[in-house]
């Protein structure tokens, strides 16, 4: 996909991709944080058919949205991948479970079996987070097993 | 003593009256705001209106204490022009002028030179067609954002080309309010150019500091309580505008060269916290130059006005026309560009006030307000009458 990007003075940066379907997209990124995303029209492709104006709530609410999905596609992917194995994501509770706790104080291996391969804090990735790895509320825990062990490891991570 | 009581007695019936002066004045304001919106229309021509009736030649001449009135249309400009300024980053300057100027350039010459030829042939002195130039020449930054935005088209290809026509003038007007501000003084030709260099000299420095140190002196200005910042923002603008217009390069020139050096955080903050001071001072310049425009004065000068109007039109179109045909775009939005440049406002009527404050020349101000309130009005309405899906964007 190619991105073309245009500033506009006072404004902001306009970023302009063709989607595979032939529709033309603009974002505008304004420098207050408000985002717009405009659909061109196919007539007068300097036009906009419409656009939508997001607030900087809106424009993450929006993002997790689509970016979500992408995200259970893969993991949807990877379990055909691998008969038999179990992959599960866990988003660590505020504090109960094991949040502000590590890896080590669980037990996951030895009670389980099931092992943790990657925590996702924020936008970066830990892959294969040592025994002295601390758990924040929010984490996204990736556990991998069969399915019985990835079930329990998850009871012990949110303390359900 | 008695002189003392005297003096704080009468101070007392005068601040009565100003206040209710200026309340007068705000109510007719924020009535005519809303008119404006009802109609779809930019408020400046009807605040314009306002003043040409509640001033002194007027029906309804309201005493609103002209000295009050006259500091806060000054506050309105710099604060106009502050928050043009904090609009723009030096770089998109910079970047502006490199990617338009020769459509930047076309558009100064092509708009300026009718205005300064109308003033030659109504017999006006020199610096009153000069200063007649610039009012034709200059497109209302303030009215064409609103419409790119009020009609969804801050997407649209062309917009980027609109507002890099904006940025350039805005630029040009940095060079030519000091060299205006100079001439309107009236001073001898080698005293005028020394001045008129000081005064360059001035921006170009002003300039190099917003390029150099704007972060350092963003991160010293910044304060997390408004109340802070909000203080030290408007003293610090004060004065810089005060000391811009002791070396005449003009207040507003200097807040807005101030805008332009505040970056960051401080200018994010100030971009939420002085709009609202912006919108009442702002109103009281443009009620103030109303005011001081004579309405009998007003029938003479229509027709001339409505001449360069009709040629402040063609010229705006032909140059939105050949910058959009450079940059490539498709018919319409040719067109389109074309009609976003037409509407003229503030500074036009920030020009015009400064020849009317210096007594340059008694029919520069009923011309400028005739012309502005042609074209603040007409230009949108052009706008509009193009755009198919107007009355889903027409109510915002």
């Amino acid at each position: 996909m190619e991105l073309f990007e245009t500033k506009l003075p006072g404004i902001g940066v306009r970023y302009e991709f063709t989607t595979d379907t032939g529709d033309r997209v603009g974002v505008v990124v304004r420098r207050d944080g408000k985002r717009d995303i405009a659909l061109y029209d196919r007539a007068d492709p300097d036009d906009c058919q419409g656009s939508i104006e997001l607030t900087r709530g809106d424009a993450s609410r929006l993002a997790e949205l689509l970016g979500g999905t992408s995200i259970t596609e893969r993991v949807e992917e990877l379990r055909h991948v691998v008969e038999g194995l179990a992959i599960e994501w866990v988003t660590m509770p505020k504090k109960k479970g094991l949040t502000n706790k590590t890896i080590a104080d669980g037990k996951i291996r030895t009670k389980t079996s099931a092992s943790v391969v990657a925590v996702i804090r924020g936008d970066h990735a830990v892959p294969g987070p040592g025994p002295s790895f601390e758990f924040m509320a929010g984490d996204v825990v990736l556990v991998m097993g069969d399915s019985d062990s990835v079930k329990a490891a998850s009871a012990i991570l949110t303390g359900a | 003593m008695r002189e003392a009581s005297d003096a704080v007695g009468s101070a007392a019936v005068n601040v009565g009256d100003i206040l209710i002066g200026l309340g007068i004045v705000l109510i007719v304001l924020a009535m005519l705001g809303r008119l404006a919106a009802r109609l779809g229309i930019p408020s400046i021509p009807l605040y314009l209106i306002g003043g040409l009736f509640l001033g002194q030649g007027g029906p309804f001449p309201v005493h609103a204490g002209d000295e009050f009135l006259s500091v806060g249309a000054e506050i309105g400009i710099v604060l106009l022009l502050l928050l043009l300024g904090l609009e723009y980053s030096p770089q998109e300057l910079r970047d502006g002028m490199r990617s338009t100027w020769l459509a930047g350039l076309m558009d100064a010459l092509l708009n300026g030179l009718p205005g300064f030829a109308a003033g030659l042939i109504l017999g006006w002195s020199l610096t009153a067609s000069i200063l007649l130039a610039g009012v034709t020449y200059i497109s209302s930054s303030g009215i064409i954002a609103r419409l790119i935005h009020d009609m969804g088209r801050i997407a649209n290809r062309e917009t980027p080309i609109i507002l890099s026509l904006l940025v350039m003038e805005d630029i040009v007007m940095a060079v030519f309010l000091p060299i205006v501000a100079v001439l309107v003084v009236g001073a001898s030709f080698t005293q005028g150019l020394l001045a008129i260099a000081i005064a360059l000299g001035v921006v170009a420095l002003a300039f190099a500091i917003a390029f150099r140190l704007g972060d350092q002196v963003s991160r010293a200005i910044h304060s997390r309580s408004s109340e802070l910042l909000l203080l030290t923002i408007l003293g610090i603008t004060f004065l810089v505008a005060g000391i811009a217009d002791a070396v005449q390069v003009s207040a507003a020139v200097g807040a807005f060269l101030l805008g332009v050096t505040l970056s960051g955080r401080v200018a994010d903050d100030v971009r939420i916290l002085l709009p609202p001071f912006r919108d009442v001072f702002g109103g009281f310049f443009f009620v103030f130059f109303g005011m001081r425009v004579d309405l009998a004065a007003l029938p003479p000068v229509l027709l001339p006005a409505c001449a360069i109007a009709v040629i402040g039109i063609g010229t705006k179109v032909a140059t939105g026309r050949f910058a959009a045909g450079r940059a490539g775009l498709g018919k319409k939005a040719r067109q389109r560009t074309a009609y976003s440049l037409v509407p003229r406002g503030e500074f036009s009527i920030i020009i015009a006030s400064l020849g009317v404050t210096a007594g340059v020349e008694t029919q520069l101000g009923p011309l400028a307000a005739a012309y502005v309130l042609i074209l603040a009005i007409v230009g949108p309405l052009l706008l509009r009458l193009t755009d198919r899906k107007h009355p889903r964007y027409a109510s915002s």
